[in-house]
């Protein structure tokens, strides 16, 4: 076994490695040189374009049509889009391994599965005018530079919504680059343009110049954590800035004629350079080294590292990890590195094993960590079990020790060691796989169609299988040959009753694939009714997705199919669906009445609602401008009504509004007041203001007003049409007088009439509420119905404490007079001692 | 492992606040706010408005206005999207800033608490979903207090009992799911009332097709979410319209009164500022409308005098202010005098800012009290409690009519007029068709034409209804099951008390002086049965022990009383994988029956007096240990409701001309 260190590299005083991860990648005739190549962050799949700008060799029978073609890392063809749509001017991947595909038109292809599936959006803002030159890509979006410098912004692909960006000056553009929004100060994307000399900053709202002068500026690169940036300068000299461009951290001369093809980051450490077939890894503290090749090399970023990418290798270039380090660096005599060598002792038999781990006892957890930790970074099966051993060896001399570490490492490293294997071609790092999470992985293993890998892993993992078989279903939905019942019947033994599998998912790819009756029988064994719905709909099924939809009791999906067959249905069918069920058509009421008021009165018409019709009617009627539509309004909903004996009265009540709109009307004739003048004011308007109108005021109102105004004989008029009863009319007459502050007629009433239909005792509360003591009590001595005390009580109320102990005395109670002269004042004291005597005397005689 | 507190009010608002700031910060820069008016009060009573500022928001505008401007190059809408409606003018206003407005704007519209199919469908409709970014503000409940999470859903009265719009069901089941799926299911699942049926019905289909998406949206979600939870007893679910008299009552606690004289919203009251005293109007107040005479008034649960007030009866009221104010005199007075030593002298100055602010608490509370005891020497309130107390206790209603004819002669407020003759209606199964023919003529006669509609909408809710069966006369007499008899009830549940002690409450009864809310003893009859057995009937012997009351077994009170009162009864069970159920109780450590909570929601709405009655049973179960069931309640609501409310959402506003 060759040492780990074989491929190890110093650059200053750290070190890099150089890890051949595949060899006999691409077919040789394929002319790397003369295509574009992009890989997926986190060791993904890589897409191969050929370049139009570059010049060809010509060969016979083939390449004749050009295509975007998707390789895993170890050179493994997974899908070859034919493309024919124009220019492609940007080909990127997003995080999750969608594959986007942007042409000079502003049109883009998003690639969502590696198998040819795609969304297509727009970019808009002028993208088809000017053209787009280039696109920058990050993990959830890009941006793409127009012809007339103008940046457009798309953050994420589910819901694509392209932003114009600030705008920049119109110079040309050397170069330029973007900062992720999750790692850039304002939290949104940026971009760095490199114009002139100089470069400018441009976010959503401003563009920024950022004054260099030493441009310009060749190529321009962000670390992957956006923490640096790196500029390539004319001269040749690579300048190394801190991500919130404080401070310059360093320059290297790379002493180069030709401006390289690419710069790219190394992990967040070290710069690359790329000429066509030599790459200089340039450290911090400006070292480097040089890397040669023999055929074109392509560079791919990746978070923590930089794949090399040739035609007969591809190599994964990285900084050591310091715990690698600390095991394997030469001469180490740290904890771990000793560890190992006791393990190998072991190996031998030799006694010696125990003297070494006897001296690193004090350190020993920390050694068996660090050897956990380096078997994870390590490449090769050989050294991931040497040092799992060792760590194992050194946990089992501990007394206490945590295996969990151990154990997940030892799931990981069999994951990645599968994963890795060329015919799969996932060449993961223990980092990347970290970051991408075991759930993503699974995922890119199905739309790989590694199902059988995917569910060992699951399970291994003990992860959810569900999408798992969904995916697998959907996959056999579209590419198997069998017949309808056939499919069905293997996807639903395979799949029905496992947990989490979506049929609707299955049953729309099937619908989608034209297989009609093969979406209906596995929609049947979905379980959500919700989820039923959508599909339903495109199937033209809509009772169905109608019952469905009440079935889930979600008033939005029930409300979405009754839109949806409304448009669909004429009227009178749409009626008769909903009419069997009853949420809908509350629904439609419900909807309708703020909305379509018409439909509302065929639905009442059809199913014969009178009361409800005429109340749409009523309802109408008010919203109406005038007297005259508004009546107009009424009698059609009294005719609404009229053969209906149930609903007799209340056509009655609708004939009286009538009645009493005309009789208002003519009393705005008849008094001069304009019917549409302003706002009438509340029902029983204060006693200062003269009503606006009388149009639109109650019965009672009406009367009460007219009272106030003085106008008697109409307010009789409105009470023998309206037959209000006297109690009622009495009450009116009281408080509009008493409103109007008309006392000298209720003197009147006080002196003449004999009887009241709501007694006496009103009449003083009410005029005392208006504080005319001396009108209330001309009352008091009318309500013989009250009992003394009550009238005692009124007189006092009344301010007339003699007259109250008088009262008192006419009932021979001398506690009551005790009480009314508690509430006298001085003046009146006199006067109730002498009752108070005279009750006495009475008493005594 | 401490106890994991199922349903806390804390968190429950500290995770709205947070998606809210998210989706905000998501916004870049500065931006106007466009807000539902009826989103104020739940927005206020989480966010403060500075935070909102430090979160770029510039101007709030309410949505009902379509005033905002094209100030800021952002404009956030944050709407309820399940009304058509509302979805529509969304919409407009977009369209109206785009033709009027110079520059070009961000759209952003916040939909609360979802995004919904249909409203998609529309903006599409009115071509603006392009430009619009769409996302969700998950807001389903609103905590009032600690113990009181409200939808703040405005129109599920009118939405559920006049229009039989489900909307308000389903956005209850969806919030009772998330807690659910927070901390297990409801063991248990009971309840009375139709609406109340589909929603745990509802909830059982959702539990269903939860796990089977399980897996397919949130991958790390457990398998623990959807077993029974070991720390909630159960969720009992009341339909408001099984109970709509207690709604119907004036309430006579403190809070509730409040509420009845100047109408809380969102735990804020206008009030005249002669009352309180003019005091700066608050900056940090969402909504532009601070008018010159009225003041909003916080009226906070938290607050340590308010909370000995709220659910008292007010008869009790100024007693407590008087102790109160006692009681802050002479801790300051004598603590000025005789604080000699500097750290007697420390700890008085440090506990300052507390007097004070107990000080400014009592002042208001003072004149709040003084308003509302001027508002209860009224003729007319005095007058209708008369006439509520007697038609409650079981005495004739017609000997009740002429109280309510010269009311309306007199032009009493009409929902007062309406709360009276719904509360006859609905407690003795209908009026007799003659006196509701007339009353109906008398209140279009005296209030106007434009509430035969008003009328109608109340029959259509079952506020009005004639005697002997709806609309028809010919039909003989209801069906069991649709009308409530309350001739039975005032026997079997006792929910009319005449020795009800207003001071030193024994009984639920204290919060109506006399009438035990309906919905409150039903809750009793599940969760505290042995003392209602007790108060149902008390045993002969006094000594002898509580527990032997055969009325508290089983379900026997439950089952003999909703015999009686309309709507379907439903008793759930949820159970679980064995496994599953044994992994909780271990993870979340073995619940005492006794810590347990209870959850209470009220379909419908849920008056302050109930819930003042709630807590009171509350209290009762922590004192003695609670009768093995869970001690702690929490309630649930669609909406707070007062019956000013409840007959308003069926008032005609528009008159003729």
């Amino acid at each position: 076994m060759s040492k780990p260190t074989a491929n190890w590299e110093k650059v200053g005083d750290k070190f890099y490695r150089k890890v051949q991860l595949y060899t006999g990648v691409f077919d040789p005739d394929l002319e790397l040189d003369k295509c574009l190549v992009v890989g997926a962050l986190g060791s993904g799949a890589v897409a191969i374009y050929r370049d139009e700008g570059k010049v060809h060799a010509y060969r016979s029978g083939q390449a004749s049509k050009s295509s975007i073609d998707i390789y895993s890392c170890a050179g493994k063809l997974i899908r070859r889009i034919t493309w024919e749509k124009g220019t492609i001017k940007g080909i990127g991947w997003s995080e999750d391994e969608k594959l986007l595909v942007v042409t000079e038109d502003g049109a883009v292809r998003c690639y969502y599965d590696l198998q040819g599936d795609f969304v297509p959006f727009s970019l808009g803002h002028g993208a088809d005018e000017h053209g787009v030159v280039s696109c920058k890509f990050y993990s959830t979006g890009f941006v793409a530079l127009l012809g007339n410098n103008h940046l457009i912004s798309v953050s994420r692909y589910d819901e694509p919504r392209p932003k114009l960006l600030a705008i920049p000056p119109a110079d040309p553009i050397v170069s330029w680059a973007i900062i992720p929004p999750a790692y850039s100060l304002s939290r949104s994307v940026e971009v760095i343009l490199a114009i002139g000399t100089t470069l400018y900053v441009v976010d959503a709202t401003d563009a920024e110049d950022r004054n260099f002068t030493a441009g310009p500026f060749r190529h321009i690169s962000v670390s992957p954590r956006g923490e640096f940036l790196a500029f390539y300068t004319d001269d040749g000299k690579v300048w190394v800035v801190s991500g919130d461009w404080s401070e310059k951290l360093s320059e290297y001369n790379s002493r180069a004629k030709t401006v390289p093809k690419d710069m790219q980051w190394c992990g967040s450490n070290a710069v690359a350079l790329a000429w066509e077939d030599e790459v200089h890894l340039i450290g911090p503290k400006s070292t480097a080294t040089k890397f040669y090749y023999d055929a074109f090399v392509h560079l791919l970023p990746d978070v923590d590292g930089l794949r090399l990418l040739t035609n007969d290798v591809c190599e994964y270039l990285q900084k050591v990890p310091d715990e690698t380090v600390s095991v394997f660096r030469l001469g180490s005599d740290s904890p771990a590195a000793h560890l190992l060598e006791a393990s190998s002792l072991l190996e031998q038999k030799s006694p010696k094993a125990d003297d070494l781990i006897q001296l690193i006892r004090p350190s020993l957890a920390e050694a068996v960590d660090t050897c956990v930790k380096a078997a994870g970074h390590e490449y090769t099966i050989h050294w991931q079990k040497a040092l799992m051993k060792a760590a194992s060896y050194g946990k089992s001399v501990l007394d206490l020790y945590s295996s969990d570490d151990f154990v997940d490492m030892c799931e990981t490293l069999r994951v990645l060691n599968a994963v890795r294997f060329y015919e799969v071609g996932l060449p993961l790092s223990y980092d990347q796989f970290k970051r991408l999470t075991p759930e993503n992985l699974i995922a890119r293993l199905t739309n790989r169609h590694e199902y059988l890998l995917a569910l060992r892993i699951s399970e291994y993992l003990h992860l959810p299988v569900s999408k798992i078989h969904e995916h697998w279903a959907v996959a056999k939905v579209r590419h198997s040959t069998a017949d309808e019942a056939t499919t069905a019947q293997l996807i639903v033994k395979k799949v029905y009753g496992k947990r989490g599998v979506s049929f609707e998912q299955i049953a729309r790819a099937a619908y989608d694939e034209g297989r009609v009756a093969l979406a209906t029988e596995l929609l049947n064994y979905e379980p959500r009714a919700g989820k039923q719905v959508p599909l339903l709909l495109d199937m033209k099924e809509d009772t169905i997705a109608l019952d469905k939809a009440i079935e889930s009791g979600d008033p939005d999906l029930i409300f979405h199919v009754l839109l949806h067959i409304r448009k669909k249905l004429p009227l009178a069918s749409f009626f008769r669906v909903i009419n069997s069920r009853p949420v809908a058509t509350a629904l439609v009421e419900s909807s309708a009445w703020d909305s379509d008021r018409d439909l509302l009165k065929d639905l009442y018409y059809q199913d014969d609602r009178r009361l409800d019709g005429a109340n749409l009617l009523i309802s109408e009627a008010l919203s109406q401008p005038d007297v005259s539509s508004a009546t107009d309004k009424l009698h059609l909903a009294s005719k609404y009504l009229a053969d209906s004996k149930t609903h007799a009265t209340h056509r009655t009540h609708i004939d009286d509004a009538i009645k009493l709109l005309k009789l208002q009307e003519q009393f705005d004739k008849d008094l001069g007041l304009s019917p549409s003048g302003p706002a009438p004011g509340p029902p029983s308007p204060g006693p200062s203001s003269h009503p606006a109108s009388y149009v639109g005021l109650s019965a009672h109102a009406t009367i009460f007003t007219l009272l106030k105004s003085g106008h008697t004989k109409r307010a009789a008029k409105v009470q023998s049409e309206f037959r209000i009863p006297d109690k009622q009319f009495a009450w009116l007459r009281l408080r509009a007088l008493v409103a109007a502050r008309h006392w000298s007629e209720l003197e009147e009433i006080a002196n003449k009439t004999k009887k009241s239909p709501i007694g006496w005792e009103n009449y003083v509360n009410e005029i005392l509420g208006a504080g005319n003591s001396r009108v209330a009590a001309l009352f008091v001595p009318k309500c013989t119905g009250a009992s003394a005390k009550e009238r005692v009580e009124m007189w006092v109320r009344c301010g007339l404490v003699v007259k109250a102990g008088e009262e008192a005395v006419r009932a021979k109670d001398g506690g009551l007079l005790e009480w009314v002269r508690e509430r006298a004042g001085a003046g009146a004291q006199a006067e109730l001692e002498r009752l108070a005597a005279q009750l006495k005397g009475g008493r005594g005689r | 492992m401490a106890p994991i507190t199922p349903l806390r009010a804390s968190e429950i608002s500290e995770k709205a606040r947070r998606e809210l700031l998210l989706l905000l910060e998501g916004v870049r820069g500065k931006k106007n706010l466009v807000l539902e008016k009826a989103l104020a009060g739940p927005l206020n009573l989480l966010v403060k408005f500075s935070t909102l500022q430090e979160y770029g928001v510039d101007k709030p505008f309410f949505l009902e206005n379509d005033n905002v401007d094209s100030s800021q190059r952002n404009v956030v809408f944050l709407v309820r999207g399940e009304k058509a409606k509302t979805v529509m003018t969304v919409a407009e206003q977009i369209k109206r800033i785009r033709r009027d407005s110079q520059i070009e704007h961000e759209f952003s519209i916040f939909w609360v608490p979802r995004r919904t199919v249909v409203s998609d469908q529309l903006l599409e409709e009115a071509g603006v979903l392009g430009e619009a970014s769409v996302s969700e503000w998950p807001l389903f409940f609103v905590p009032l207090a600690d113990d009181v999470l409200s939808l703040e859903l405005d129109d599920a009265v009118s939405d559920l009992y006049l229009r039989k719009d489900p909307t308000p069901i389903y956005l209850s089941a969806r919030a009772l799911m998330l807690q659910q799926q927070r901390y297990g299911l409801f063991p248990r699942i009971i309840g009375k009332g139709d609406q109340a049926k589909r929603l745990a019905d509802l909830l059982i289909r959702m539990r269903t097709e939860v796990i089977a998406g399980e897996s397919s949206n949130n991958q790390s979600r457990s398998y623990l979410g959807l077993t029974p939870s070991s720390s909630i007893d159960s969720l009992i679910i009341i339909d408001r319209d099984v109970d709509f008299p207690t709604v119907l009552l004036t309430q006579l606690t403190y809070e509730g009164l409040i509420d009845e004289v100047f109408n809380i919203s969102a735990n804020q009251t206008e009030v005249d500022s002669s009352v309180v005293g003019g005091a700066a109007p608050q900056p940090g107040q969402t909504g532009s409308g601070s008018t010159s005479m009225k003041r909003k008034v916080m009226i906070d649960p938290k607050d340590s005098l308010y909370s000995t007030l709220g659910d008292a009866n007010f008869a009790v009221v100024g007693n407590l202010l008087n102790k109160a104010a006692r009681r802050l005199q002479s801790s300051t007075e004598r603590n000025q005098l005789s604080a000699k030593t500097t750290a007697e002298l420390r700890e008085f100055v440090a506990r300052l800012p507390g007097y004070q602010a107990e000080q400014a608490s009592l002042k208001l509370h003072t004149s709040l009290a003084e308003e509302i005891i001027k508002y209860t020497r009224t003729d007319v309130f005095t007058r209708s409690l008369e006439v509520q107390q007697n038609l409650m206790s079981g005495a004739d209603p017609t000997t009740q009519h002429d109280t309510i004819s010269e009311f309306i002669s007199r032009d009493v407020p009409l929902p007062t007029i309406l709360r009276l003759l719904a509360l006859e209606s609905t407690t003795n199964a209908g009026m007799r068709p003659k006196d509701l023919e007339n009353f109906k003529r008398e209140v279009i006669q005296a209030y106007g034409p434009q509430h035969l509609l008003t009328l109608a909408s109340l029959e259509k809710m079952g506020l009005l209804a004639p005697r002997g069966g709806a609309g028809l006369g010919s039909i003989p007499a209801a069906k069991p099951g649709t009308v409530t008899n309350y001739a039975p009830l005032r026997k079997n549940l006792r929910v009319w008390d005449d020795e009800v002690n207003e001071a030193e409450p024994n009984d639920i009864s204290y919060v109506f002086s006399g009438y035990a809310p309906l919905s409150v003893r039903l809750v009793q009859s599940i969760i505290q049965k042995q003392t209602l057995a007790n108060v149902i009937k008390p045993s002969s012997h006094p000594q002898a022990s509580a527990q032997a009351n055969p009325l508290a077994q089983g379900l026997r009170i439950f089952d003999d009383a909703t015999k009686y009162i309309r709507g379907t009864t439903f008793d759930e069970t949820q159970k679980g994988e064995e496994k599953a159920v044994k992994a909780r109780s271990m993870l979340n450590g073995n619940h005492s029956d006794a810590s347990k909570t209870v959850v209470v929601f009220f379909l419908g709405g849920v008056t302050r007096a109930e819930i003042a009655a709630l807590r009171f049973i509350g209290n009762k179960l922590r004192e003695v240990g609670g009768e093995g069931r869970g001690s702690r309640i929490v309630i649930c609501t669609t909406g707070l409701v007062r019956g000013d409310s409840l007959v308003g959402s069926a008032i005609e506003t528009r008159r003729f001309g």
